[in-house]
């Protein structure tokens, strides 16, 4: 359901996605592993036709988002990288207008809502304005909204920043039920949230796809070198990692 | 710098339907993201204390069952007061970063850019609300031209939806609300003193073989088509003036929300 074939984006001079191609199929939940200013974020960013890539093609629901942009759009659900919201907007008219925006109205909007809010967790705050909301509800605000339309592909950019452990169990949970005939891709630099949450891991650096790896496959790894699994992840980067006289060129 | 998006894609032509659907969407946010603040009561309130003391002032004075004047006085007034109701719209939603949720919305930019413009619209629509008191009191007090008065809120409206779109379209450049607002109300008031005959009678000194102040009072200046609407006619040529002009900052505005991402 995502197709991402040979992609590449430059920004300016600088390289931040470099021929990065894998797929994703429905049912699956994948990780997608780096540090911060690897990548992560403006590959998503084309993945949501945000962006559009320099080189190669991405595909959506089987629609290519250079030639049909709105169906992408109304295929996918996106949580952008800052979770920017309206902040001066009640909770529930926030949904309303992305759903509307997203075509949903009347009773089906209404059983969408109640169905984001009951899986968000978010029935304390849904009559406050969202500037008065803390930094983990606003972040279950915007998952909701990514998730209103019920799309058939999901693409979260960090979606456990500014989660308490509980919260990230809570979130773990959620989207683990979501996972039936859905791709998901999220995004995170921590490693032990990618393991909790996905099945299969998607590591990038210097906007290079390094591994693309299933968890258990790691974990069995691990478990055999005696190791955990971050420093089998580590050893990976070691390895793959670009020189930096390769990133210069 | 940025990659455009999704600018020419096939799928970009909606039907008319719901492209008027998604215009709708997004001018009622922004319709209640003005009532949500303080911005509309404010705005509102300036602008009909300003502009109806204004006419109250040269009414006393002449103390004719006339409009006229009003219509006059308004141009300088928009140029200061439409500006500051455009800012936000773009730069804000830059700056806050919610432009990336928006713009990832299954609404292509000029759906966008429309809804932002009926929302400013009717909230300038308000402000001119607030001088139908002076209509309704002059109706008491005399036998003011109707037609006239009705051709004079005609040339308000037109004039008011080109500094509109313009603003739109500048505000869609900046991530800096006081800049758009400076280079808004800078070009709004260019646009309305270049029709001015002192303006022009300088420009034209300048450079007396080019008749520069000339040209650019009978090519751009909103003076002269707005000075037919207050003269109590509604042309079609000024009428188009306006169409033409909002509809090409329109387009420019979605135009650089395509090809302005980050």
């Amino acid at each position: 359901m995502i197709d991402v074939d040979n992609v590449t984006k430059r920004y300016g001079p600088t390289l931040a996605v470099d021929a990065v191609s894998f797929h994703i199929g429905a049912g699956e939940i994948v990780g997608f592993l780096g540090p911060n200013g690897a990548g992560k974020s403006t590959l998503l960013k084309m993945i949501s036709t945000w962006l559009e890539p320099d080189a190669g093609s991405i595909r959506i629901a089987g629609h290519d988002t250079r030639t049909a942009a709105l169906a992408v759009r109304r295929s996918l659900g996106y949580l952008p990288e800052h979770n920017a919201l309206y902040d001066g907007m009640r909770v529930d008219r926030f949904l309303a207008f992305v759903g509307a925006a997203r075509g949903l109205s009347g009773a089906a909007l209404r059983e969408r809502m109640a169905w984001c809010i009951e899986g968000c967790r978010l029935e304390a705050v849904v009559h406050k304005r969202v500037h008065q909301c803390s930094k983990g509800y606003r972040q279950r605000i915007g998952v909701a909204a990514s998730l209103i339309h019920d799309p058939p592909v999901i693409v979260l950019d960090e979606p456990t920043h500014g989660l308490d452990p509980l919260q990230v169990v809570a979130f773990r949970n959620f989207i683990q039920g979501l996972r039936k005939g859905r791709a998901i891709l999220f995004s995170s630099h921590i490693l032990s949230e990618v393991v909790g949450i996905s099945e299969r891991l998607l590591i990038i650096q210097h906007g290079r796809l390094l591994a693309d790896a299933r968890v258990a496959d790691l974990q069995q790894q691990a478990r055999e070198r005696g190791e955990d699994i971050e420093r089998v992840v580590l050893e990976i980067v070691r390895q793959k990692a670009p020189s930096r006289e390769e990133v210069r060129a | 710098m940025s990659g455009a998006t999704a600018a020419g894609s096939s799928d970009a032509r909606v039907s008319l339907g719901a492209f008027v659907s998604g215009v709708r969407i997004v001018a009622r946010r922004e319709l209640g993201a003005y009532f949500d603040s303080a911005i509309a009561y404010v705005y509102t309130i300036g602008f009909v204390v300003l502009a109806n003391s204004v006419f109250m002032q040269e009414f006393f004075l002449t103390g004719t069952a006339d409009m006229t004047s009003y219509f006059q006085r308004m141009p300088l007034l928009l140029a200061i007061f439409l500006p500051a109701v455009t800012m936000r719209l773009w730069a804000e939603e830059r700056k806050q970063r919610t432009i990336e949720l928006l713009l990832t919305l299954p609404i292509v930019p000029l759906q966008a850019v429309c809804g932002k413009f009926v929302a400013a619209l009717l909230l300038y629509a308000l402000f001119l609300a607030g001088s139908l008191p002076i209509v309704v009191m002059l109706a008491v007090l005399g036998s003011p031209d109707l037609g006239l008065i009705a051709a004079g809120y005609v040339g308000l409206i037109a004039l008011g939806s080109l500094l509109l779109a313009l603003g739109l379209f500048l505000s869609a450049l900046s991530a800096d609300q006081i800049v758009a607002f400076v280079a808004t109300a800078f070009c709004a008031f260019a646009l309305v003193l270049l029709g001015n005959e002192r303006v022009v009678a300088v420009l034209d000194g300048l450079a007396p073989k080019l008749a520069a102040g000339t040209l650019l009072a009978e090519s751009i200046s909103v003076g002269p088509p707005y000075e037919t609407f207050v003269a109590g006619s509604v042309e079609l040529s000024a009428l188009v003036f306006f169409g033409a002009f909002t509809a090409v900052f329109l387009w420019l505005c979605a135009h650089a929300l395509q090809h302005k991402r980050a």
